[in-house]
Formats: C-alpha cells, structure tokens, sequence
C-alpha cells in the first residue's frame, strides 16, 4: 500500500487528521505491532490510595541511586594503593591513606558537585531501605500477601535483603575508618561460623584482616552485581503486579474480582511522574543541607586505628544492637569453639527472616484459607495478625535502639551497664506484652466492625 | 480485559479553560485553581538556571543542590498536582485477572510436559548420565572459589611477636624499662612489624599496685610491673582502645566490651566472651623490653577451630 493512500485509508477509519500521537501510533505498529494490546494497557486500573506510594518511593529511591552512582563511578578509584594526600582538605595534608580514600575526599572536595551527589546517592539508599521496610509493614497489616501474590512477597523480602547489603558494600568502600571497622566486624562475623567460617572468611576477603585487596573485590559487587540483581527483582516484582495488579480496599463496586482506580494514562502516569520527582527533589534536599557520612573528619582507615562510638547506617541498627546486647557466652566443644557473636549476627537474622519468607503460607495454614484475594483487610480485622506484627516490629525496634546504645547513655547521662541490662530484658518482654495489648485492642475495635 | 467490560463512572470533562490543570470549567463542582502548578514550573524554571549558575560559579553544596531540589520538586509539584486533578475525572473499573481458571489448558501444559520428560527419559542410561556428567560438571566449578583466597592455615592463629621481639611504639621507638612510670599506658609493636593489626599490644605499668592479680602460670610474664595485653577486641576484633584509669579497665570503643587489666584483662562488661590474651614479657640486657614468645593463645575474635 502507498503512503499516500495508507494515509488517506488511516485518516478515514479515524476521522481524524494525523497528529503528533496518531503518527507515532502507526510507527509503533509498523514497526513492532502490538496496538491493541497496548491500547488496552493505557488503560490499566490504578486504585487511588496513598498506601500504595511506599512502593513507588522505593522504586524510584532505587533510580536516584543508580543516577548518582554512575557519577560517584567516574571518580572514585577501587585501589588500596598507599597515597600521600595533597587535596584541597588541609587537615589532611601529607597523610599516607588508600587511593580509594583519597579519591572520596575528591569527590567531596574537589569535584564540583560531587560532595551533593556523593550525599545524595547516600540519602537516596537511606530512604530506600526506610521505605521498602514500610511497603512491607504495609503489605503485612493489610493481608495484600495472600494468593495470588505470595510468590511476589518473596521477590519483596529478597529485595530488602539485596538493597540492606549493597548499603553496606557501599559505605565500606570509601576506606575510612569507620567503613573498614564494618569490614573488620563483617570479618569476625564470617570467622565464627562452625565448621566453613575461618576458611570462608580467608577465602571472602582474600587473606587474614586486613587485606589490601577487599575495596577492589567489594566494588564491582556494589555498583554491578547487586544492581543487576535488584534490577531483575524489581523487573520480576513490578511485571507480576502488573498482570496481577494492584490490590485495594474495601469500597462500593469493589470485591474481589473487580477493582475501581484511574486509567494510567494520563492521570495515573502524571501524579506518579510528579511523585517521582517531588521525592527526587526532597531527596537532594537532604543531600544538599544534611550532611551525611563526611568520611574526611574520621581519616584514613588503619587496622590500629580506633573509632569512638562507631554507628552503622541505621537499617544495620537492629544488627549491631543485637551484638551489643547478646552477652558473651563463648562456647568451648571439645577442640572446637563457638564464639557468641554467632548468635546474634548469623543465628538471629536466620529466625527474623524465616518466618518472614514463610509468612504468606504459615498464614493460610493457620486460617485454613488459600482463596485467592484481591480485596485488603484493615490491620485491626485481623487480631492476631496484629498483634504477631506488634510485637515483631517492638523486638527490631529494641534491637535498633540498643545498636545507639552508647549514644543514649552518654546524651542522657544514663550508666551504660545499666541501660544495657535494661534493654536486654526489654527485648525479652516487650515484644509479648505489645502483642497481647494490641490483640486486646484489635479484638475490641474487630468486634464493633462486625456489630456495625 | 476487553472495553466492554469496564465501565466509566464519572465521563472525562471537558478541559478547563486555560488549558493545563483544571478539568471542569472554571466554577464548575470540583473546580480546581491552575495558579499552584505555574507556580511549580516558573520556579523550576528559575531553580534550573539557579542551578546551572551556581555550578559555573563553583558554588556551595547547598547552593548547588537547593536550586536542584527546587527545580524537581517545582515540577513534581506541578504534575503531581495537575494529575491529582485529573485523577476525579475518571474513575474506572474493571474485572481482576483470575488465576488458574483455565482448567483445560492447565491440563494440557501438564500433558504436553509430561510427553516431553517421557520423550527424554525413555532413554534410560543417557538420562542418568545427563544427571550424573551435569552434577559432576557443576561441582566441578566449585574449584574457582579458591582463586579467591587462601584457606587460613596458621594467619588466625600467629602473630608477628616471636621469642626476643622488641617492643616499639607508634613511631618505631623501642621501650625501655624506664619508658612509663606506674598507672601508665601505651600501645606497643614489635619492631619491624608497625601497624601489625593482630600484633598491637596494651603495655601498662602496674607498678606494685596490690589489687594487680597474678594468674597462675604467668608469674614471669610481668617483669618489674609491667604488663602486656592484646589490643584485638576478643569479640569482634577492634582495636580496645580506650583506658579508664580509675577503674583500670580497657573498654572497646565498637560495642564497649569491658577488660578488668587488675585480672587477667578478663571481660567484666559487654559482649566479649573470652579475656583479651597476655605477652609474656622480658627485659632484655640493655633494659629493653622484650617478647618471651608469641601469645600462648590465638588473638582477637573466636574462630571454629580455635578451642
Ligand atoms: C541498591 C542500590 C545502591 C545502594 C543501596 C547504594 C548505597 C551506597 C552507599 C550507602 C554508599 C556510601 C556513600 C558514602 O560515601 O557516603 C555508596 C557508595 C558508592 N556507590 Fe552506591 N548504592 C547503590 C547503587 C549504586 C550503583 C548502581 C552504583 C554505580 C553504578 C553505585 C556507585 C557507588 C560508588 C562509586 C560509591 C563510592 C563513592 C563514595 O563512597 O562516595 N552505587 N553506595
Ligand atoms: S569488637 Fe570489641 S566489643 Fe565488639
């Protein structure tokens, strides 16, 4: 068929004189076919509720990542090569330090714009892991993980567990002394696993700690590795809710086989555009006038070196204060030793995450009930459920608060001992009490749903 | 889902008068004022040349990123607030996709898989050679993991301290008996191995302080009040730098594990479980101090087959 008269044929089946969007219609069919399936797609339901924008935060906390992080990569320098720095940063004038820190303080000091992105790229990854932790309270509260989206809970989990470690990879490049105490730690943490670890830990880092070559090793993992898995997980996440969509609450002309919301285009797609960008901007917001992690007033990470009261990024919180507060039973079996840092940082994280991979399926064993839902609960329809989250939120949340435990005492003029004894019984019997409070509650506002 | 299935609830208005946001005529129910989302765009507008100016200039942080940030959420503001406005117009809904209802073709995927494992596995020796040869081929790649490091062999276990080491400070100079008066501190290496990380060591002088216990076993290893300890955390492995004189503790600055010096430097506080390792000393012809050995015990944080 002629242009022409390809033309003429289009213009009469719509009426219509060919416009910007009409002409990129047909290049598309043209060229890759497919039209009606992406006109119904234009159409896809978005339920209208804030809840649902936890998700969004994280995704595009994960875009503000990779945007800066290709930055940060044209300038810093993966080598422990000893240097003599010469920056603009004075204090510093003359020390020997790795390349890689020295590249850091660069960045932070003599690259133009590198100080905001470098701040912005670690504020984004703090957002990240707040919002991914809220997305899932959220999921869990609402019941969104029963069938058919248990398999899409999973890719959930897995990605909170990728974004929390590349965190981690990411402050331990820099190479100061803050950062190569994590590693030091991460080092004794590997070493004391029965049986594999010391070989694990040699093998991982590539010798006994310190090892002149772990910066090198770790980046690759930081800015290719994990991405890219974290980038098929999302690709996975995303593309099951597409075809299985989104959830939402209770409300006329709403059950569970049909769902009510705006079409994505245009309305859905421009609110969540301007979402997009309105977190951006608060992100550089923080990255521009909130200082984060200024690796130039700890030095140069040296084995021989000591930190005062060194904290991990806060979502290592939980962990660190899990290993503050566990006390030291070091346990001699026969020639072996079992080291007490074992249980809080290998055993501890193994049972908070079992049962939250299981969840969905412990779920609808309790319930007997393995329908398929599209439709919400609110937190307080499910008493127990309630109050099981409860008290796990309470149990990290005490954790997280003994990780800054030092802090607290100092800032309050409290007796660490004491504070510290404190706080290991608090996790013991908080969590319960929470529960059985919030199951009381729940029970009673549960029962006055039914009534009404 | 085909069209014919959803259905419109509210028709999409006709646009506003002044184009952008505003879907429902200028007084019309839900009218909506256009002003915040121009005012969102003119201050991208400005915040972007805000921007660009002010990295020319080579212009604070705060600066550079305040006209960034404004200049995205200018614009955030702006579509967010113009798609809020759309999002009245039309709500629509639709029928969820239903898993599994599709019993037939379920049956037949089962059926059409099951022929094909048949098809394979009719030849029975080939299969369990496919398994075995793949099996063996997947482990076989097991092997590259010990290109990445050595297994440990003794590093956990030694340090650089041998029997007639000298010790030497910071800055290489060797100690002498009379380097410390009692109640005072310094951290050691053994010479030629500064920055040693497993071989930095706590040297005190006790002096005659009574409340110093003795262990048995190590009544020669504190010549003339002085003592010796590792400076590796038993727990995690940092370095236990800090020294509180009046309780004559060490306490490590990464989870405040607490080392009694007057008692072995066993942990009285925190989560380490074992006492920080002691060098036998010696003080050599000349008054230097000296290591009678390497530490009797490994340093630092506990390791499987360390017991
Ligand atoms: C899941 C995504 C990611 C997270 C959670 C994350 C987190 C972090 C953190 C917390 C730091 C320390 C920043 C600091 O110095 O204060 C960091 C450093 C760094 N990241 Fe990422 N990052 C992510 C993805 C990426 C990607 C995709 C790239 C590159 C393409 C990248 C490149 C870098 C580089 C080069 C550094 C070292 C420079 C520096 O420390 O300033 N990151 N990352
Ligand atoms: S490393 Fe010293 S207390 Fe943990």
């Amino acid at each position: 068929m002629s242009e022409h008269r390809l033309k003429t044929s289009l213009g009469r089946a719509f009426g219509a004189a060919p416009t910007p969007a009409r002409r990129a219609a047909r290049w598309l069919d043209r060229n890759l076919g497919g039209s009606s399936i992406l006109r119904e797609e234009l159409r896809h339901i978005f339920p209208d509720s804030w809840a649902f924008f936890l998700g969004e935060i994280a995704l595009y906390c994960f875009i503000v990542l990779v945007a800066t992080g290709i930055f940060l990569a044209l300038f810093f320098h993966a080598s422990q090569a000893v240097v003599i720095y010469h920056g603009s940063y004075h204090p510093l004038s003359g020390v020997p330090m790795s390349d890689a820190y020295s590249s850091v303080l660069d960045l932070s000091w003599n690259v133009r714009a590198g100080l905001l992105i470098r701040q912005v790229h670690h504020w984004a990854a703090l957002v990240f892991v707040a919002a991914l932790i809220i997305h899932l309270m959220r999921m869990f509260f609402t019941g969104a993980y029963r069938r058919p989206r248990r398999i899409n809970w999973l890719i959930g989990l897995s990605l909170l567990l990728l974004v929390g470690f590349n965190g981690l990879m990411g402050y331990s490049l820099p190479d100061d002394l803050l950062s190569g105490t994590g590693l030091r730690i991460a080092f004794s943490i590997t070493e004391s696993i029965p049986f594999i670890g010391p070989t694990m830990a040699t093998v991982l880092f590539g010798g006994d700690f310190p090892t002149t070559g772990i910066i090198a090793r770790i980046y690759p993992v930081h800015i290719f590795l994990l991405p890219a898995a974290i980038a098929g997980l999302l690709g996975a996440h995303l593309g099951l809710l597409w075809l299985q969509r989104h959830t939402e609450f209770p409300g006329p002309g709403r059950d569970d086989r049909t769902m009510v919301g705006s079409p994505m285009v245009p309305q859905y797609a421009l609110r969540t555009t301007g979402y997009f960008l309105l977190l951006a901007g608060v992100i550089t917001a923080f990255g521009a006038w909130l200082q984060i992690n200024p690796v130039w007033l700890y030095g140069p990470f040296r084995a021989t070196d000591a930190t005062t009261s060194a904290q991990p990024d806060w979502y290592m919180g939980w962990l660190e204060g899990a290993v503050r507060m566990f006390p030291g039973w070091d346990i001699q079996i026969g020639g072996f030793l079992l080291p007490a840092i074992f249980w809080p940082a290998v055993v501890l994280p193994g049972l908070i995450f079992t049962p939250l991979f299981l969840w969905p399926w412990l779920d609808s064993l309790a319930l007997r009930d393995n329908r398929f839902v599209n439709v919400l609960q609110y937190p307080s329809q499910r008493p127990g459920r309630m109050a099981v989250g409860a008290g796990f939120f309470t149990f990290l949340t005490v954790l997280l608060v003994g990780g800054g435990d030092d802090v607290f005492a100092s800032a309050f003029g409290w007796s660490l001992p004491v504070l510290l004894r404190a706080l290991q019984i608090l996790v013991i019997v908080l969590p319960p009490l929470v529960a059985a409070l919030t199951y009381a509650i729940a029970r009673r506002r549960s029962e006055r749903w039914l009534v009404s | 889902m085909s069209d014919d299935a959803r259905q419109t609830h509210a028709a999409p208005a006709p646009s506003g008068e002044n184009g952008a946001p505003g879907g429902h005529g200028p007084r019309g129910p839900g009218w909506v004022p256009t002003w915040p989302a121009t005012v969102g765009l003119v201050v991208t507008l400005v915040a972007s040349v805000g921007f660009a100016v002010s990295f020319i200039r080579d212009a604070s942080t705060q600066w550079l990123g305040g006209f960034l940030a404004a200049a995205l959420l200018g614009i955030g503001l702006a579509l967010a607030y113009w798609g809020r406005d759309l999002a009245g117009d039309e709500v629509i809904s639709g029928p969820y996709p239903v898993p599994h209802e599709d019993a037939e073709g379920r049956a037949a995927l089962g059926d059409a898989l099951d022929q094909s494992v048949q098809v394979i596995t009719r030849r029975h020796f080939l299969t369990k050679m496919l398994v075995f040869a793949g099996g063996v081929f997947v482990l076989s790649q097991v092997v590259l993991l010990g290109a990445l490091g050595p297994r440990p062999k003794n590093s956990l276990r030694t340090t650089s301290w041998r029997a007639g080491s000298r010790l030497v400070t910071f800055d290489g100079v060797p100690v002498t008996r009379d380097t410390l008066a009692a109640g005072t501190f310094l951290v050691a290496f053994p010479e030629g191995h500064l920055d040693s990380a497993d071989s930095q060591i706590t040297l005190l002088r006790i002096g005659a302080d009574p409340h110093f216990k003795t262990l048995a076993g190590r009544e020669s290893w504190s010549p003339e009040g002085y003592v010796a300890y590792s400076r590796v955390c038993t727990h995690a492995g940092c370095p236990v730098a800090q020294y509180e004189d009046q309780a004559k503790v060490l306490v490590c600055p990464c989870h405040q594990s607490t080392f009694d010096l007057m008692n072995g430097a066993q942990p009285v506080a925190g989560p380490a479980g074992r006492p920080l390792p002691q060098l036998p000393l010696a003080i050599d012809a000349q008054g230097n101090l000296t290591a009678q050995s390497d530490f009797t015990v490994p340093v630092g944080p506990g390791f499987w087959d360390e017991g």
